[in-house]
């Protein structure tokens, strides 16, 4: 029983036990997990299609297509002004008001208005605040 | 220690303004006190331990209580800990009884929260005084049994122990730290992002990640539905509020709040079950359970008593073992490692200044949710009319700010933000659980420690059950919980069995 119970770390080696025991402990109940919801597992095909059948496609894939233009570009905005937060405040205002119109469920001139605002007011109040008041970085 | 040097007026401003902003962030359907917390972190950075805390408590507290508005007047939770609240604060409303509901919501919500309050500053300075006593082994064993108690307490506990173990899987992304008697050799890391995963995924951009941009994705996913127009919200008083109305349910408001504390010391079970249970214990002992979920208002004084009582039973665990009870207060983690001020056993000892102040924000921070809520309830109650389309861009831009600058202005963090906004929208439609995963996610590199260190030492995996007989208890009581949830599950699964077949038989009588 000793010997079974028994355990020598590798100090070499030690920063793998433990991702090693979890991801077996992972694999077992994932095992489990699929042999117990094994008919819900087949029929996943259909779920994710019913998920994307009555998904808000447009506002759902144009959030996530604003985010990612919106993270790529603020690096590159920002280098043109260094260290002065205008990657973030440039990119942030066209940001907020393209997610807000995107949002509105009556897009007219009278309803973008507020949003418009909202997308000059809010960065700017937010880029003075950490760049001049408490003094951290943006990009 | 001198009160007066705590209690600065920024202090009570924080409190003021982070309470308000909860109580927004409550009321608005979608929105929760965890996304309040997420989203106003970056705004702690410059505040010192004890304001930026004064700050996230108001939040909190305020957050928790929000949630009762649209409940009752919508019949919408404003939070999930408030869906109780629906129950009988709805048709409370549609008897044109809105005033008064809300404001024994409001009542409840205060009793709730201070006798939680008394609870956490009893409690928690000796049970970290017990576990400083811990080794590594029983350190182990106590994240161990947090994340079976989170997982027994799950809506399928399978998937509960997978998300946790997976939550823990991710935090050992990056490098086997030196500083903590690693080896420094990388593990887990895709090739080629060395780099970028040195010292694995930050943990703010992930929870921002997970409960502020998950959350608004699962809104667009439904198309934002539309704010409430401001006529269609009626408060209503046709019978005006009284506290007479409280008679007789004394029992019912104290046994409610501390079933919410004690599930708040549960590590990561939310308010949602502390409300349930409160509400469901209220029922049974009701003598009149047929008026449940018809505007019985001990049904709200149950629910709101039992989700404000969450508060400080979830700090509980978070001051005295370093385990948050709680998504939010997962996210309070985050604020202290900011600060550079470590949560656990040595934490009340070494930091009486800051435990007080915590203490004092909690208490003022309930005393203003009480104060502005009961007093300015027709303003509070047109919150739910805001308008997503202006509050969520607000709250993407405030995501980006918080994950950029926690580390001084490292992109990928913002990157992190979107991986695990988009992973947490998934894992909801996967049927993960959130909290697990997030709280394995904060204890895993803890637990590595704990357990590799514990085999270096003592060369035997025998130690984790004969260490002492704190091990063996922590074994009773993880075994206990994985048994009582398969237990409950069966009994449930009899329960519904049935229910179906009685309804079965119904129907061929009928037919």
């Amino acid at each position: 029983m000793g010997d079974l119970t028994h355990v020598t770390v590798d100090f070499s080696r030690s920063h793998l036990i433990f991702p090693e025991v979890i991801g077996t402990i992972l694999v077992i109940l994932a095992v489990a997990i699929l042999i117990r919801d094994r008919r819900r597992a087949m029929g996943s095909g259909r779920y994710w299609r019913e998920i994307f059948a009555r998904m808000d496609k447009l506002r759902f894939f144009g959030t996530l297509l604003l985010t990612v233009v919106y993270f790529s570009a603020m690096e590159p905005v920002g280098y043109r002004f260094p260290n002065l937060g205008l990657g973030f405040l440039f990119c942030s205002i066209p940001y907020l008001f393209a997610v807000g119109f995107l949002y509105l469920h009556h897009r007219t001139f009278r309803a973008a208005l507020p949003v418009a605002a909202m997308a000059l007011v809010a960065p700017t109040l937010v880029w003075w605040l950490f760049g001049s008041v408490f003094l951290l970085t943006l990009p | 220690m001198d009160i007066l040097s705590i209690v600065t007026p920024l202090f009570v401003g924080l409190i003021v303004a982070g309470t308000v902003i909860g109580i927004v962030f409550g009321a608005v359907p979608g929105m929760t006190a965890t996304m309040a917390v997420a989203v106003c972190l970056p705004l702690t950075y410059s505040l010192g331990l004890d304001n930026g805390l004064a700050l996230l408590l108001g939040l909190y507290v305020g957050g928790i209580s929000g949630g009762l508005v649209p409940a009752i007047l919508l019949g919408i939770p404003g939070t999930p800990s408030s869906i109780t609240t629906c129950f009988d604060g709805y048709p409370m409303c549609q008897k044109g009884e809105g005033e008064a509901a809300l404001r024994l919501g409001i009542v409840s919500s205060l009793v709730g929260g201070l006798i939680s309050l008394l609870v956490l500053y009893l409690f928690a300075p000796p049970l970290a005084d017990f576990a400083i006593e811990f080794s590594y082994v029983e350190k182990f064993l106590i994240i161990l049994f947090a994340l079976t108690v989170m997982a027994a307490l799950s809506k399928d506990m399978l998937i509960g122990i997978f998300s946790g173990f997976l939550g823990i899987l991710v935090s050992l992304i990056g490098t086997y730290s030196v500083d903590v008697g690693g080896n420094g050799e990388y593990r887990l890391i895709p090739p080629g992002m060395e780099n970028l995963l040195d010292s694995g995924f930050s943990l703010l951009p992930v929870l921002i990640g997970l409960f502020g941009l998950a959350a608004i994705l699962d809104d667009a996913e439904n198309g934002i539905p539309a704010g409430q127009k401001a006529s269609d919200v009626k408060v209503g008083a046709a019978s005006a509020f009284s506290f007479s109305m409280f008679a007789g349910q004394t029992v019912n408001l104290i046994r409610s709040s501390l079933i919410g504390t004690f599930v708040g010391i549960l590590p990561g079970v939310g308010g949602s079950a502390a409300s349930i249970l409160a509400y469901s214990n209220a029922k049974t002992f009701s003598k009149h359970p047929e008026t449940f979920g018809k505007g019985e208002p001990a049904g709200i004084i149950a629910s709101e008593s039992g989700n404000n009582g969450l508060t400080g039973g979830a700090l509980v665990p978070l001051l005295s073992l370093g385990i948050p009870g709680d998504s939010t207060t997962a996210l309070l983690i985050g604020a202290f490692t900011l600060q550079g001020v470590q949560v656990g056993p040595l934490f009340i000892g070494n930091n009486p200044t800051t435990w007080s102040a915590m203490i004092i924000a909690m208490l003022i921070a309930n005393v203003v949710m009480f104060a502005v809520m009961y007093l300015a309830i027709r303003h509070v109650a047109r919150i739910v009319t805001v308008p997503k389309q202006i509050l969520f861009p607000i709250i993407l831009m405030m995501c980006v700010v918080g994950a950029y600058t926690i580390n001084y202005g490292i992109m990928f963090d913002v990157w992190t933000l979107l991986i695990f906004g988009v992973f947490g929208w998934l894992a909801v439609k996967l049927r993960l659980e959130i909290a697990p995963f997030v709280i394995g996610f904060i204890l895993g590199p803890n637990a590595e420690v704990y357990f590799v260190k514990s085999l270096e030492s003592f060369g035997d995996l025998t130690i984790f059950f004969t260490k002492s007989w704190i091990a063996a208890v922590l074994w009773v009581l993880i075994v206990g919980s994985i048994a009582g949830s398969v237990f409950l599950s069966r009994r449930n699964a009899a329960a519904d069995a049935a229910a179906e077949a009685e309804a079965e038989m119904e129907d061929a009588a009928t037919s």
